[in-house]
Formats: structure tokens, sequence, C-alpha cells
């Protein structure tokens, strides 16, 4: 089982993905980079307070080429998308503590990019979701969510 | 004056200045051409009794600062407009003195709302909360963008299960009236009146099926009404610099009289004046869909079908505004102070309509062409912004839901009448300020519905929303489904005004989405849309 936030973490995040949308038709032709931005809030334990990690995904004709962290001298592609929030956040979402569409919904993640897309493919959103939360038994070394006072 | 450029952007409204600033910032070399004497179109700022009193004779209230990405994009406010956001945003009054307020502070309007219903205001308090967290992602799926189909926008919020995350976003909002909505949601007559109030402010009327889909993004901004200082004159004036400092060209007094159309693609403009000016790459319209589709283009040039759709099918609101702007000596002093002494501090008050019934009757009164009892909404800008009135003076602004067409003699009816209506408006302001006697007008003038198509020509029939807002003309159904993305037949002829979804209302909607289509058309890289 992968560490959360490693390159094995990442990797596997894409198997689970592409297992996942492997069993889908319909997926949407065309490539699109989504990037992650997760605020620490000084209550994860896996991004300091006041700084923020960044990690990119590709997606690929619906399935997941890569995904992974990268530094400050940014991403190095033209995004599509972009998701941002607080660290404790994305830690339940990955933990499959908390719903990501809940997240959106209640504000706590904030969304930029061509919303209507993200409509528009709405099943296939679900199934990227899902396996973001639920496709990947985790390991977390600092300590596992929910933290104490976390995100609800 | 310019005889050649790259756009020609027809209408010098809110809507016209965001697209040709857009524009003028990709490079292109944008013309904005305005038939009257200053920019602006609703957001219109005039001297209508004596000098030094500033009256905002169409847009008073600025709901989508900070909301809609132009103000940013645009640097609306490095351009020079300033916003005030008052602390009290809106009030009901009602006959027996009472009186519900509505606070940039929900804990504060909840307290009011507590007054009358606990309950209410508990459910008012969630609705707030979670209408909050998803406006941002309702103005970037529905507002900013060019339209979904409601059938797609059902099928997505199926596919995420919404329904069950939330209990106020639901399919079957599309099917509903707000009058619905507040009933499954809320118990107190007077808390229903003054939400659906609100909505009727915003041209959401209450009783018209299907609006309810769009109530949870009204009250998501409920606590957001701004108004411009010195004016919402000078929110047309920002956007104006902002064209002019990145090589734009504003033109007052040129009235567009014809579409030049070349082999199918539009190529420029004639004025009524006769001088002609060429559009390398496109021309859009911000103007009444009517003056685009059948007054400027040749009738050979599109289908006699859509000239008859235009003509016949396009739908207008079915109730306009009278207006009443005061000069004013002293402030309100509401009775209902007694009872809520932030009543003197609100903005935008709702002078009694105490249910959802009183309302709705008002609506079938006027739909036939009859005048109600003035229940009019009261504005005082200067309680927020001493600037538009004198030392010691004060402007005010009534505002009564009309119709345009009296039973008792259409439009023409308005004529003449403006004074009396006007005092019936000024008599009812009175009965709940009652020390608003005749010796503290210093002077005031009527602005009818007739006024309003006439100053603003695009507001066809009175049309402050150039265009109904109902179900089957939102979204990509607005103002007809073969119009609803901004394009028209004729190639490179686009409409970027308030015909266009989102509608009328200072949302800067129709001309940043439109901008949307432009770019992908003209292969402009969306610098805006950077992520």
């Amino acid at each position: 089982m992968p560490d959360i936030y490693t390159p094995e973490w990442y990797e596997a995040v894409r198997d689970a993905i592409n297992a996942r949308v492997a069993q889908m038709s319909g997926l949407p032709d065309g490539a699109w980079n989504i990037a992650i931005d997760i605020i620490g809030d000084g209550t994860s334990p896996y991004v300091d307070e006041g700084s923020q990690r960044n990690f990119v995904a590709r997606i690929e004709n619906g399935h997941c080429a890569w995904y992974r962290e990268v530094g400050d001298d940014g991403p190095g592609v033209k995004l599509d998308f972009r998701f941002t929030g607080p660290a404790t956040v994305f830690d339940e979402i990955a933990a499959g503590q908390l719903d990501p569409i809940d997240a959106a919904l209640r504000g706590t993640i904030k969304a930029k990019g061509d919303m209507r897309f993200l409509m528009r493919q709405a099943e296939h959103v679900q199934v990227l979701l899902s396996a973001y939360t639920d496709g990947v038994e985790t390991l977390w070394p600092q300590g596992a969510p929910p933290y104490p006072g976390g995100s609800k | 004056m310019k005889s050649i450029c790259d756009v020609i952007i027809i209408g010098a409204g809110h809507n016209g200045l965001t697209l040709g600033a857009y524009l003028a910032r990709s490079g292109l070399d944008v013309v904005v051409l305005e038939r009257r004497h200053e920019e602006g179109g609703g957001l219109c700022t005039e001297e209508l009794t004596r000098p030094g009193f500033l009256h905002n004779v169409h847009a008073n209230y600025h709901t989508f600062v900070d909301m809609a990405p132009p103000v940013a994009d645009l640097e609306v406010r490095r351009n020079g407009a300033e916003y005030i956001r008052p602390e009290v945003q809106m009030a009901s009054i009602f006959d027996d003195g009472t009186a519900l307020t509505v606070h940039t502070d929900l804990d504060k309007t909840c307290t009011s709302m507590a007054r009358f219903s606990e309950a209410d205001a508990e459910t008012f308090r969630r609705l707030h909360t979670e209408a909050h967290g998803f406006v941002d992602l309702l103005l970037g799926t529905l507002m900013y963008q060019p339209p979904m189909s409601i059938k797609e926008l059902t099928r997505a919020l199926a596919a995420f299960g919404v329904e069950d995350r939330t209990e106020f976003l639901s399919v079957k909002l599309r099917r509903e009236t707000i009058n619905e909505f507040l009933d499954q949601h809320f118990t107190h007559p007077k808390i229903k009146a003054h939400l659906a109030f609100h909505g009727a402010v915003c041209g959401y009327t209450n009783d018209v099926a299907g609006l309810a889909i769009g109530f949870p993004l009204l009250v998501g901004k409920i606590d957001n009404w701004q108004l411009c200082v010195g004016g919402s004159h000078r929110l047309a004036h920002a956007l104006w610099r902002d064209l002019a400092h990145h090589g734009g060209t504003m033109i007052s007094d040129a009235e567009v009289a014809h579409i030049s159309i070349e082999d199918g693609r539009a190529v420029g403009v004639r004025l009524a004046t006769g001088e002609e000016i060429t559009a390398r790459m496109a021309v859009a319209s911000t103007v009444a869909i009517e003056q685009t589709m059948l007054d400027f283009v040749d009738a050979g040039e599109i289908p006699p079908e859509l000239r008859t759709r235009v003509a016949e099918k396009v739908v207008h609101k079915d109730w306009s505004l009278f207006s009443v702007h005061a000069a004013m000596t002293e402030l309100p002093e509401y009775s209902a102070a007694e009872f809520d002494p932030d009543v003197n501090r609100a903005w935008v008050i709702n002078l009694g309509y105490a249910s959802t019934d009183e309302l709705d009757d008002d609506w079938r009164l006027i739909r036939k062409g009859g005048l109600p009892d003035p229940r009019p909404n009261a504005a005082v800008n200067s309680l927020y912004d001493p600037t538009d009135a004198p030392e010691g003076c004060y402007t005010g602004l009534l505002r009564q839901f009309a119709p345009f067409d009296l039973d008792d003699g259409g439009a023409g009816r308005w004529e003449g009448m403006g004074r009396w209506y006007g005092q019936r408006c000024l008599d009812a302001w009175r009965r709940f300020a009652p020390n608003l006697t005749a010796d503290k007008f210093i002077d005031w003038a009527p602005f009818t519905p007739l006024d309003i198509s006439r100053k603003l020509v695009n507001m066809v029939n009175g049309d402050w929303m150039m265009g109904e807002i109902s179900l089957d003309n939102m979204l990509d159904q607005r103002p007809l489904p073969e119009l609803g993305q901004y394009r028209t037949p004729i190639d490179r002829l686009y409409l970027a005004g308030s015909t266009q979804h989102p509608h009328g209302f200072i949302t800067f909607g129709p001309g940043y989405n439109a901008l949307q289509v432009i770019a992908d058309d003209l292969d402009i890289e969306p610098w805006w849309r950077e992520i």
C-alpha cells in the first residue's frame, strides 16, 4: 500500500482511475490537464500551514495518462481545470471520508475551468472521483484523517 | 470618424463595453457605436430633478460585483468605479408597523426573521449557507458560460446526485414557481413575501413556472447588493475607460441603420447619417433582437421563417417599472423603526407587500393592463453615498411594478399620467414614512414605462430585462433556440446583449459569454480564461 502523496500513490490513483474507466463507454475525446492545489491549513500534517502542494493530472480520451506533484516552477502544461481547497478537505476526500461533490457544493473546494464540460461529462467525472476517494488503499504515515477539528 | 476596424459593436451598454474592452485588450481594433449621446445604456445617471441630484434613471442595483469575471478582468475599480455594499441591504415594511431587514451580517438577518418565525429563520440560514457554498459553482456553470440546455443541466444534477445532497437544489425546480419553492421551505407569509419581492426586483416573477431553478442563486447573492458611488453611470465610464485605454473607440450619437452583409458574412454597418464603417472580423449587436434581425439586416439575408419567429415569438417581460426620482431635504423616518430601527438604514425597501398572494394579485392586474394601488419599493442612495446629492439633501427612488400597455388606452395613455401616478406612489411612501410631507421634496420626476422604451429603445415595451425571464426563454432558449448561442445565421454577426443568456440586469453575462464564442470563432487566445 502506498503512502499518501508519494509517486507510488499517484501511480496507484492513476491505475485505479484507468481500471474504472475501462468499464465505461462514451468517454470524452481529447486531453485535459487538471491542477489540484492543496493549501496547508494547520490541521493536515501533510502540507505545512501557509504553504501549498500542487498536483497535476492529465486525462487523455477519458484515461489518466499521469498524475504527479509539481514544484515551484509550475505545472509545465497548459491547464484546463483547477481545484483548490484546504489540505484537510483533500485528505478526507482521499481517505473516502468526505464526498468531493459535497465539498464543491459547500464551497470548500473552488473550481475553475469550463464547468459545462464537467457537467456534460458528469458520469465520467463521478468515476474519476470515486477512484480518487476509494480506489487506493492508502497509508497515512503521519496520521490519518479525520483529524481533531477536521473539515466537518 | 473611423471607417474601418476589426470588430464593430452596436450599443455601448455594459455588455457592449464589456465585450469591446476584452477584445481591445486582446489586441483588436474595436469600435463601439452608441445611438445616444453617451455610453452606458441602462447605466444612466442624470440630474432629472435639480442640479446636483444624481438619479439612476435605470440600473440602480449592482448585485454581481465581485462575482462577475469582468469586474476583475477589466479592473473596473482601478478604472474609477467605486462600490458600497450597504450594511442593511434591504427591508420589507408592513402595514401593521412590523418590518423585516436583510443585512450583510447573516446573524442579524436571521434575528430579524426570527421575530416572525424562528423555524423560517433557521431555514433561511441553511439556505443562505448552502447557496453561498454553491454560488460560485452555479455562477461558473450557469451565468458565465454559453448556456447549456435545461435537459443537460437536469441530467448533470441527477448524475451528481445533487438532489440527495442539498434540500434546496432539485431537478423539479425547473417546473416550479418561486412561490412553490417558498411554500415548500418557509411558513410565514411576510418572510415569503420578502423573498418573493427580492426575486421580483431581480426580474424573477414569483408566479412564473420554472423560475424556482434560479432562486437559490438569487439567495446566494441576496446580501451582495451594491451601489455605484456617484451613480451607476460611473461603471459605464470605467468600462469605456478600459476600452479606450486599450485602443478601442466608443462613438456616441452614432445610430446604426443597417448591417452590411457580403456573401453571407457581416462586414460592417451603415449609420443613420449614411456613413459606412467596415469590420474586418466581426459585428456584434447588443441591442434588441427585433432591431438587429428585422431592422438592421436586409430581409433577404436571413431565412423568412426566422424573421417571422423574431417578429412573433420573442417574448418580452409582461410587466415594467414606473419610477419616481426625488430630490429631498430629509431622509425617510419610518414608523416601523419603532419595531426595527434598522429599517431607517435599509437601502432597498419593500413598502407593503405582506404576502405572495398580494404580489400575485398585482401581477394578474398588471398583465391585464391595470394599475395597482402603489406598493413601491424605495431606495435612498444618499444614505450610503452622500455624493449623489448636494450637502444636506438626499436623492430618492421609488419603483412600482406596472404595465407597459394600460388597459384603457395602451402605452400612450402613460402620457400625462406620470405626475398623477407618481403622486400616488409618494403618498404610499408617506404612509410608511410620515415625515416625508410635500415640503420635504424639492422636486420629483416620474419616469414611466413608456419613458423607458423611448429613452432606451432596445427595452421594447418597457422590457427592462430585454426578454421575459421564464423557463422557455432562458439558457439556450433565449431569445429563440436558433439564436441562443450568441451566433446568428449570418457568419460573423453575433448577439451580445441582454436579449441573450443570462438576461438583463447588470450581470455582464451576455457580453462576457458572447466573448467566449467570438474568441473561438476568431482564434483569439482567451487570456481571461487562464486557469
